[in-house]
């Protein structure tokens, strides 16, 4: 009997309730007898209802049969019956868990009042009830459960503001349960019983107006206890004053079972299904749109959580419409399970670091491990890998896409990326919008920091590993190569255990770890991705040799660093497109945050950020559209899509040129370059920037030739590449800053690469591979020879400097050499790349882009010869006299890849032939080698003899010069010879005549280079924010109004799905 | 004005569907499915002339022992939101108010007659109460109907000697106790018979008379002291605010 | 008087029941003192209430219980569906419960803010 007590009640899924009621119950005896036994009779049936739940779990998930619990003896329909199948345990046991975690949690204020215990625990029964039950008018009794013990939590802090919000949320879901009760006695009416199960059976039953309004009104009351727009102030207003705990759990507990509840009744209500979709998706968009604008952290995880809500009712519904319910526990299950942990974990998080507004969230600046909580939170709330999220997402807009849903996948995405726009805005504020890491001037005084101690974040804690726990078994599930693909991740973690070591030894340890990481992924391929891997790897490699110019500290810089280089090596690898998006992600998330880290790079960051996320999702598109027409997921397959290859075309390469920074979405290329860290600068532009050349060049592998599209798109490419290149460097001739500078330079070069590739043929994408080789050489060189200036002269701009060609040879040789090979004069690789991009552009006939390319080329001299002339010729400030060379560390990667160029240089074939052999399964070879010429219809190229003679033309002078130094006596001119002639400048730039060099040509085109794409998309911010305004007047905060809402919801759902008549 | 005329229209909308639904109803002639099975087979099986009983006992009995959770909480509610501000820190305003309404709120007495009354007719309020509970499976009544006439004799006592004492040690115990036992009962139907919440695990007894109908009897004691005393509580709660625990 | 007589009973129970739920609507959309708002919930609730039980009845039926006057061999003929009794039952208790709730944040609120009024506590908002 004592067994079958333990295998019949307690650990039978009853047990939960059980256990629930009889603590509950009791918890007052305990609590007059000793509280400390109380909290201990609380933890122990929360505990238990977890391991009931889990277990019972575990065993269905084995194979056991789905349980029925009976009541009375008697069989349903004549008594009420629960069910705890797969769907049912798995929403059990997460709020199970959640539910201990925000015990946990709030347990400081819980254990004030032996009755908050009991009604917390009651609550969590609720819950459990709501989702196991099949009776509908049990249902109800959940739900009030559920909803009473709510109302008496939030009104656990009685402040004024609590109470008033926790009195609307009374009157509004009071009025919503009502016609809960109404809808279910006229069920009852017709049908005849009140077993789900029973009227799914009959519901042919239900019938004619009286069966309609049933109907609707149980399905409406259930929808307005998740909360739609514009019937939700209430909600909010709880979410924004409740106790963090209780938020937490009214946002995914709660909403939870509601959930389930209308997933139980949905069999039901096959004909409201668009209604609901509808429902969720515009609460899903608005609610976001709502939150950019929102400044209180709490209300806006409000927001957050209703429009999640909102995303989780689309998926349910347009799953079953495509019936595609097979999917429901990877989609829903994941999308639930997603939110629940993160935004539990930021309520958790809100909660214990407690600033309301989101400016007050510097308060954690400098609580590096709170940050981290906090950003994986975020991460995961917008579906980045390899949380759940990610994984629901990504299957949510392919069976969409299967489905022919367009539009919803557009409104998936953009309410995705708006979430991300407001949550890592609030992550923007609590990395701190001012941090100097280099750790000069850094006289700013750090805000009052949060303190939190190890057990308030627990939970937290725990969130998170779950999150990546389950995570990687939707990984599994979605047959990924596992752990190929979570390399990178385990990399990065392992690098931050051993965070607090010296920064050269962890930069060492970096490069270790990367470098075998790199070579284990990437030691099978073959082709064009072994090139690529040669290029982002290994360049990437050598580039971060020179991160061991810095020792401090640099927390988080190198854990990241190593998820990006592997992350670059797992999209090489990718076989499928999901496997290339995941590669992508982790690539858009661990470069968002290393640019976070540079001076002044949050705000920068958060624009690459949301550009590099909108990237991102028409990537997904492209990728979701092929996988509907080629039912594959294969990479090699994009090509058998049919009809559709142009869209998908279009949408992909829309995704990789924003994140090359295509003219027009550029924006956030020059900034997020300027204020990154100057080591990195150097691995965005030389290497980071080529995983979007890599992803053109795939898809114009795989779509644009194999098929033979109608040229259209790819003409367009070749436009949006010449125009970015001309204007790049355009934008480049008028910066004073030298990143910014060489920003816009790298933007236009990658324009000439675009157009390279567009152009389809061999001879085109030899030059842009070349080119892409080239880029990567230059912009590596030239941007380490910066970050060599930056740190002697603790400068960006070039008026301030001048003359440090005496203080830093090396760096002024480097960069000579860079700046010649990226111009595309004889004799080094620039003109190499130049010359066959012509030859392609005139042998395609493209001969205005051809013209484009040549203007743009011009312009590039001036910026370059500016850089050369202003910054190591000229004048030296005098407070730079005593400046050193650059570390030789910072010199050794760039003296390897100038070595590289003259190599190059010299002998092209070297590199030309295997970049004409990986072509070469697309397109066949066109190049005609005669000896070291290399010949086409408008003439050839003999680099090595263009070297030669360059080298002479360059020798003569030069040992003229060199004896006339050395023979005539020449007079040295002191510095500062200079007269004011009464005229005392009032700002030191104007003395320096480099500032504004270019005044002239400003005046002449400067109306080309006006920041018009900075003011559109400043505009497009304004306009949302003034959208959001006028979305949210409905929330003025009056109870009443929103009960009125509750009303209009019912009145619209009856008109909108038949009217009266009906 | 605006707001009115909108409020107007939208409950005129809420009438024309619930016109609707007064138009196209036409009074049952016989019993539903669920109705006639219960009519049918539940004195039998259950041993209860009270059908409504039975089914609120046995057939339906998670909705009531979740209704009896839903009065619990209830009153654990009101007593959280009703208790006395004990820590200064706790919202200072607050106590204040508090204090202000403790010195203003002078009672005035009942008068003589309804204390008189209140003396005569308590025990027997109280006696009918336990009767109906007792009696909830022969005849009209239960456990809360008897728990309500219960703590209408509380709101009595109240009314008549406002500043009369109600042991809450007392009425946390009763409360718990048999809130307990109750689901203590429940678990005994999964040993002892079909399933959780199943009265027969008491032997159904001669059909009609007290002792008979397996535990409906029993639960109905529970549950009439539990609403009594939890219904008492809430009224007591309103009456001035929370001193103690719970 | 002779229409209402033909009408059958529970549909005026039914109607009454409606009105009722309208007519607490009403008072809660309108009337800005909360303890008015929660008469309306009241009001409401009843009429809900009063719905139930005429769903539950049949024409010519009586209680559910079966004794002398019903007798268990032609008790299903007799009596009024009790599954609706015993649901009303229970929702009585639930509006109960949620009334005493209501009740004791309007004693709370009127502490803490000194005033009834719903439109005077919208400090939450957007």
């Amino acid at each position: 009997m004592v067994s079958s007590f333990f295998s019949d009640i307690l650990l039978h899924p009853l047990g939960i309730y059980v256990l629930a009621l009889g603590a509950g119950f009791l918890i007052p005896l305990f609590d007059r007898a000793h509280r400390g036994s109380a909290v201990l009779v609380f933890f122990a049936a929360l505990a238990g209802m977890v391991a009931i739940a889990g277990l019972n779990l575990l065993a269905i998930v084995n194979g056991a049969p789905s349980i029925d619990i009976e009541t009375a003896g008697i069989a349903p329909p004549f008594s009420i019956n629960l069910r705890f199948g797969l769907l049912e345990g798995g929403f059990v046991l997460a709020v199970n868990t959640a539910a201990l975690l925000a015990a946990w949690h709030c347990l400081p204020a819980l254990r004030q009042h032996a009755s908050a215990l009991l009604l917390f625990l009651i609550m969590v029964m609720g819950i459990n009830g709501m989702i196991m039950t099949r009776d509908l008018f049990n249902l109800f009794i959940f739900i009030e459960i559920t909803s009473i013990a709510t109302y008496a939590l939030i009104g656990m802090e009685r402040t004024g503001s609590v109470l008033a919000a926790g009195f609307k949320y009374i009157i509004a879901t009071s009025v919503a349960t009502t016609f809960f009760l109404l809808g279910t006695i006229f069920i009852y009416y017709q049908v005849g019983t009140l077993n789900i199960d029973d009227i799914i059976v009959h519901a042919d039953l239900i019938q004619g107006p009286i069966g309609f309004i049933a109907t609707l009104f149980v399905l409406t009351s259930l929808l307005i206890e998740l909360k739609p727009y514009p019937a939700n102030g209430w909600g909010l207003d709880v979410y924004e004053t409740a106790h963090s705990g209780i938020a937490s759990l009214i946002s995914v507990g709660v909403s939870a079972g509601v959930f389930f509840a209308i997933y139980k009744v949905l069999p039901l209500m096959d004909s409201y299904l668009t209604s609901i979709a509808f429902i969720g998706g515009a609460t899903f968009l608005v609610s976001n749109i709502i939150g950019l604008k929102q400044d209180n952290a709490r209300r806006l995880l409000g927001y957050s959580s209703i429009g999640q809500m909102g995303l989780l009712t689309l998926a349910l519904a347009l799953l079953l419409q495509l019936e595609a319910s097979s999917q429901l526990v990877l989609v829903v299950g994941g999308l639930f399970i997603n939110h629940m942990l993160a935004k539990a974990g930021l309520f958790w998080l809100a909660g214990i670091i407690d600033r309301s507004q989101l400016k007050d969230w510097c308060a954690i600046a400098q609580r590096p491990g709170l940050l981290l909580l906090l950003g994986i939170m975020m991460a995961a709330l917008i579906g980045l890998p390899p949380f759940p999220g990610f994984w629901a997402k990504w299957q949510l807009v392919m069976i969409l896409a299967e489905g022919g849903q367009y539009l919803w996948i557009a409104v998936v995405l953009i309410g995705s990326l708006l979430e991300a726009a407001y949550l890592f805005r609030w992550f923007s504020h609590a990395r701190g919008t001012d941090n100097n890491s280099m750790g000069d001037s850094s006289t700013d005084e750090v805000p009052p920091q949060a303190v939190v101690s190890l057990a308030q974040q627990l939970p937290v804690a725990i969130a998170t590993l779950l999150l990546f726990v389950i995570g990687y078994v939707m990984a599994l599930a979605m047959n990924i190569e596992t752990p190929g693909m979570f390399l990178p991740l385990l990399a990065g973690f392992a690098l931050w255990l051993i965070d607090g070591i010296r920064g050269r030894l962890k930069a060492l340890a970096m490069l270790l770890v990367v470098g075998a990481g790199g070579y284990w992924l990437t030691n099978d391929l073959d082709g064009i991705n072994r090139l690529f891997s040669y290029l982002l790897v290994g360049g990437g490699l050598l580039v971060s040799i020179a991160v061991m110019y810095r020792n401090d500290d640099r927390r988080g810089f190198y854990p990241l660093l190593a998820v990006l280089l592997l992350s670059l090596a797992v999209l090489l690898r990718a076989k499928t497109s999901l496997e290339f998006f995941f590669g992508w992600e982790l690539m858009t998330l661990s470069s968002y945050l290393l640019v976070t880290l540079g001076r002044n790079g949050v705000k920068p960051a958060l624009n690459y950020l949301l550009f590099s996320l909108a990237s991102a999702y028409f990537i997904l598109a492209g990728f979701a559209l092929a996988y509907a027409a080629s039912g594959s997921l294969l990479l090699s397959d994009l090509g058998n899509s049919g009809d559709s290859i142009g869209l998908i075309f279009s949408l992909l390469a829309i995704g990789f040129v924003i994140k090359m920074g295509g003219f027009g979405v550029h924006i956030w290329l020059p900034g997020a370059y300027a204020e990154a860290d100057d080591d990195f600068t150097a691995l965005l532009s030389a290497v980071v920037s080529k995983a979007g050349i890599f992803g053109l060049v795939l898809i114009a592998a795989n779509l644009g030739v194999q098929s033979d599209i109608g040229l259209d798109p790819t003409y367009v490419l070749g436009w949006i590449g010449i125009l970015t290149a001309t204007f790049g460097a355009l934008m480049a001739v008028f910066q004073e800053d030298i990143k910014r500078m060489v920003a816009y330079s790298s933007m236009g070069q990658l324009g000439y690469i675009v157009t390279g590739i567009a152009l389809m043929s061999h001879l085109g994408w030899v030059s842009a591979l070349y080119m892409t080789v080239n880029h990567f050489l230059f912009k590596g060189i030239l941007f380490l020879s910066i970050a060599g200036i930056v740190l002697r002269t603790n400068e960006r701009m070039m008026y301030k400097m001048g003359g440090l060609i005496k203080n830093m040879p090396f760096t002024f040789v480097f960069t000579m050499i860079a700046i010649i090979a990226m111009s595309g004069v004889p004799p080094l690789t620039g003109f190499g790349g130049k010359w066959m991009l012509f030859n392609a552009l005139m042998d395609k006939g493209w001969y205005f882009i051809a013209a484009f390319a040549f203007f743009s080329s011009a312009v590039a001299f001036l910026y370059m010869f500016r850089l050369l002339q202003t910054v190591f010729l000229g004048q030296r400030k005098l407070e730079h006299a005593q400046l050193r060379e650059a570390p030789a560390i910072l010199l050794a990667p760039q003296f390897i890849m100038i070595a590289a160029i003259m190599v190059i240089s010299a002998y092209p074939r070297l590199l030309l032939d295997p970049l004409s052999a990986a072509i070469d399964p697309w397109i066949s070879n066109t190049l005609v080698w005669e000896g070291f010429a290399l010949q086409t219809q408008y003439g050839y190229w003999n680099a090595p003899m263009i070297m030669a003679v360059v080298g002479g033309v360059w020798m003569v002078p030069l040992i003229i010069l060199l004896l006339v130094s050395l023979t005539m006596k020449i007079q040295k001119v002191e510095q500062f010879n200079i007269v004011y002639a009464a005229e005392r400048p009032h700002r030191p730039e104007d003395t320096h005549f480099a500032y504004n060099f270019f005044a002239h040509y400003d005046r002449a085109i400067g109306f080309l280079v006006r920041p018009r794409a900075t003011a559109f998309w400043n505009a497009a911010v304004e306009w949302s924010h003034t959208l959001a305004s006028s979305l949210r007047v409905f929330y003025n905060g009056n109870g009443q109004t929103y009960a009125l809402f509750i009303l209009m919801y019912f009145v619209a759902m009856v008109l909108f799905n038949g009217g009266l008549g009906s | 004005m605006i707001k009115r005329i909108f409020i107007f229209l939208i409950l005129a909308l809420m009438a024309m569907i619930f016109f609707n639904l007064a138009t196209n109803y036409s009074e049952n002639t016989e019993l539903s499915r669920l109705g006639h099975y219960y009519v049918e087979t539940g004195p039998e099986e259950l041993g209860a002339p009270n059908l409504v009983t039975a089914v609120v006992v046995t057939y339906r009995g998670l909705d009531t022992l979740g209704e009896v959770t839903v009065l619990f909480i209830s009153a654990a509610g009101v007593g959280l939101l009703l208790r006395r501000t004990r820590r200064k820190d706790d919202d200072e305003d607050l106590e204040q108010g508090d204090r202000a309404e403790e010195t203003a709120g002078t009672h005035k007495p009942a008068s003589e007659i309804v204390e008189t009354a209140t003396e005569l007719l308590l025990p027997m309020v109280i006696l009918f109460g336990i009767y109906v509970f007792l009696n909830g499976h022969l005849s009209p009544g239960g456990g809360f109907q008897g728990g309500a006439i219960i703590a209408s004799g509380t709101m009595f006592l109240l009314l008549a000697l406002p500043e009369s004492h109600i042991s809450r040690l007392m009425i946390a115990i009763i409360e718990s106790l048999s809130g307990f036992s109750y689901v203590i009962v429940g678990v005994l139907g999964v040993i002892m018979a079909g399933g959780f919440l199943d009265n027969r695990i008491m032997d159904l007894g001669t059909y009609g008379s007290l002792f008979s109908a397996g535990a409906i009897p029993l639960i109905y004691v529970f549950v009439g002291l539990k609403v009594g005393f939890e219904l008492s509580a809430v009224l007591d709660r309103f009456r001035k605010e929370d001193t103690g625990p719970l | 008087m002779s229409i209402l007589a033909d009408l059958p009973i529970s549909l005026i129970v039914l109607c009454s029941g409606l009105g009722l739920v309208l007519i607490g609507l009403w008072g809660m959309l309108t009337q800005r003192n909360m303890i008015r708002m929660i008469v309306g919930f009241s009001l409401t609730d009843t009429g809900v209430h009063m719905v139930m039980v005429s769903i539950g009845y049949v024409t010519g039926g009586t209680a559910p219980i079966i004794n002398d006057a019903v007798p268990m061999a032609d008790a299903v003929n007799r009596v009024v569906d009790p599954v609706p009794s015993a649901l009303v039952l229970t929702a009585i208790v639930i509006g109960l419960g949620v009334t005493a709730v209501m009740l004791s944040y309007a004693v709370r609120i009127y502490k803490a803010r000194k005033t009834l009024m719903i439109d005077e506590c919208t400090e939450s908002k957007w």
